[in-house]
């Protein structure tokens, strides 16, 4: 419900409107694949970078669903097929949204493999249970009906995209942005001067909530929102 | 249609069972007893009844539409569909497959075709055409390609690539994107120096270990290809080609998919017996020693030393395999005379049957010891049922231990899982309600419809 005690938060017009998009992505079998820790560190250093963006910012949209346990595909293949718990954990730490390149994050994927490989030198060779298998993400961006000229649109929209519009403004946006941000809060601070909003939206845990969940926690948080 | 009372084959191990009336409900709510005992001690009745399932196939009923979707995914998923498919408006797709009736991939373009169409791709489907030794020929390629033992000769090199012209020569590739099913059809693609359309394989079969004779046979085929796509990452091959993944879905609206009344849900577990107060643990699989039925009968018994429960075993494969009517008999003598293990060999048209079964079931098992994608998987967990699986084939991509299902490794982790997800029922509803938003996401027809939209966007430079 949105609040009634400042309706001008709500109505007050923006100079340029917000455009839902959203996007779809095909996969792509890679060459890469992994079939050892050792080979794992190997094929990151050489996969492309649509294959860091899939197993990580694209998983976590193939599973919106869950709320704990699942983080990106290279620390579940660690844990459910290397038995290798504590690399998981480090692994399933990384939040991408401290990221805003692919370059970095791969970085920072390399470095916990081979920092964790340094103290466990005899993991390095151990073969997995189950291969790993880069894939990547080719994606088509889509536009949708949905525009919002306020905030009380812009809510109203958030209740009707698609899941895959909630990922594409609000995680993979970053990437686009080149800011530890997102499309939401980069136009409610520029277009509604919303800055306390806008921050706050940063602060949702994408990897505690669903999709749905993050969607709930949006439209209630923005319609508290304050000029 | 005609119908009998006895076409499909109960084969139930006892007349009677002994339903407990301190077991109430199904589908994770079910207050179970806990203990060394079943529960036995009451009195007998009449359980088992002769199904009644019709002896010849039921009218297919017409393809869904669009639209008819848009309950379960939603109008905005829809909407991006629509919207993703515009810039292909006036393209047009050939599907060659070499089946039209029987068999997945006949199945899955029976429902594509229509889908393509509604989005404006016009969308053809040639199916090719062959003698009994042409079909011989590829049956023994199928069986080389999944691994097995296989002398390839140069009569049946000949044979193939005589079939594949003659198809070739009959057929006109006029379409923007020519999408070739299987190996039967792949050498059609000599085709593509006179048409320039983009040529895709389809590759329905597990590739991850093929013999290397038809392998090195085929692979100069499939080299001229545009792409791939394969269901699996582990199916594919190191190809010079883009490869793509398309997983296996399920159409949520077919007859084995499709929501049903709660009375014919009863009506089915009356006429097989299914005692629906008690807990069902239920297998749907042919009779075939790769699922490893006589392992499910040996959790089952193993988890009947501390939980009541049902166990039904549901599938064909008996009737016209004679290896499949040997493991019928081995799953009886392991079942022996527990009046809780209801057998059921059922014929191919029993979709709504299994379907009633799946929904229920209180678990779904899948203990297969080798697995292609596993379908039946996809459909226990689009139907929110808590499932234990074995972690073999492409099961490991639909059940993500812990989080949509559970996987086993051996009879006693089926037997100690059937125990814990029959005792916490609290875990069980998450772990089925998960399993069903993952089939949701990833393995519907709808989601396997906007992968061909795209990968035609991509071939034909509209991304």
């Amino acid at each position: 419900m949105i609040s009634s005690a400042t309706p001008d938060v709500f109505t007050r017009a923006a100079p340029s409107p917000f455009h839902f998009n959203s996007s779809s992505h095909l996969l792509r079998i890679e060459r890469e694949r992994a079939d050892s820790l050792g080979e794992l560190l190997d094929a990151l250093r050489s996969c492309p970078d649509e294959s860091i963006f899939q197993h990580t910012f694209q998983t976590l949209q193939e599973h919106h669903y869950i709320r704990e346990g699942f983080s990106n595909d290279f620390a579940h293949w660690a844990y459910t097929e290397c038995n290798e718990a504590g690399l998981a954990e480090r692994l399933a730490a990384i939040d991408v949204r401290t990221f805003t390149s692919l370059a970095s994050l791969r970085e920072q994927i390399i470095r916990i493999v081979e920092d964790y490989l340094k103290w466990n030198p005899l993991s390095r060779d151990r073969a997995a249970l189950e291969p790993f298998y880069f894939c990547a993400s080719e994606s088509v961006v889509i536009p949708t009906p949905f525009k919002a000229q306020n905030l009380r649109e812009f809510i109203e929209a958030l209740k009707r995209v698609s899941i895959h519009s909630i990922h594409h403004h609000f995680i993979e946006a970053r990437l686009r942005l080149k800011l530890a941000s997102n499309d939401f809060s980069a136009w409610l601070e520029k277009e509604l001067g919303l800055r306390q909003a806008a921050a706050s939206l940063n602060r949702i845990d994408i990897y505690t909530l669903t999709l749905e969940d993050v969607r709930n926690q949006l439209i209630r948080m923005l319609s508290s929102a304050r000029a | 249609m005609s119908e009998t009372q006895n076409s499909g084959n109960i084969s139930s191990v006892a007349e009677t069972a002994s339903p407990s009336a301190e077991h109430n409900g199904v589908g994770g709510s079910s207050t179970v007893s806990v203990g060394p005992e079943p529960a036995t001690a009451v009195p007998k009745r009449e359980r088992r009844k002769q199904p009644r399932i019709s002896d010849t196939p039921p009218m297919a009923p017409p393809p869904p539409r669009l639209d008819d979707y848009e309950p379960i995914i939603g109008k905005p998923e829809l909407d991006e569909l629509r919207f993703l498919a515009t810039v292909l408006k006036g393209k047009s797709v050939k599907m060659v497959n070499s089946t039209a009736v029987g068999g997945g991939v006949a199945e899955m373009l029976n429902r594509l075709v229509p889908l393509m169409a509604e989005l404006d791709v016009t969308t053809h489907w040639d199916v090719i055409t062959g003698g009994n030794d042409f079909f011989e020929i590829t049956k023994a390629f199928h069986n080389a390609l999944h691994g097995g033992s296989y002398e390839l000769s140069r009569q049946a090199q000949e044979a193939f690539l005589a079939t594949n012209e003659q198809n070739r020569q009959r057929m006109a590739f006029e379409e923007d994107v020519i999408v070739i099913h299987d190996p039967q059809p792949a050498a059609l693609v000599s085709s593509k120096k006179d048409h320039p359309g983009k040529w895709v394989w389809r590759c329905h079969i597990d590739l991850s270990n093929p013999n290397p004779g038809v392998w090195g046979f085929l692979r100069p085929m499939i080299d001229q290809y545009d792409a791939a796509i394969f269901s699996s990452p582990k199916f594919a091959r190191q190809l010079a080609i883009p490869q793509y993944l398309f997983y296996p879905c399920i159409d949520p609206l077919s007859e084995k998919n499709k929501e049903l009344d709660e009375s014919y849900i009863q009506k089915v577990c009356d006429d097989f017996g299914v005692d629906r107060s008690r807990p069902i643990v239920t297998q749907i699989s042919r009779f075939d020693r790769l699922k490893d039925p006589v392992g499910v009968v040996q959790a089952y018994k193993m988890a009947r030393n501390y939980v009541d429960c049902q166990l039904v075993l549901a599938g064909g494969g008996a009737s016209d395999d004679p290896e499949g009517a040997v493991v019928l008999k081995e799953v009886q003598e392991a079942a022996g005379d527990d009046p809780d293990i209801i057998l059921l060999e059922l014929p191919p048209w029993s979709a709504l049957e299994i379907n009633a079964l799946q929904r229920a079931s209180t678990l779904i098992v899948q203990k297969s010891l080798k697995e292609g994608f596993g379908l039946t998987v996809t459909e226990a967990l689009w139907k929110s049922k808590p499932t234990i699986a074995g972690a073999v084939g492409g099961i490991p991509t639909q059940v993500i231990h812990k989080l949509t299902g559970v996987l086993v490794h051996s009879v006693e982790g089926c037997a100690y899982q059937i125990r814990y997800l029959l005792t916490h029922p609290e875990f069980a509803k998450q772990l089925g309600k998960n399993g069903h938003e993952h089939v949701k996401e990833n393995l519907l027809m709808t989601t396997n419809v906007r992968r061909w939209v795209l990968l035609f966007r991509i071939l034909l430079g509209l991304a």
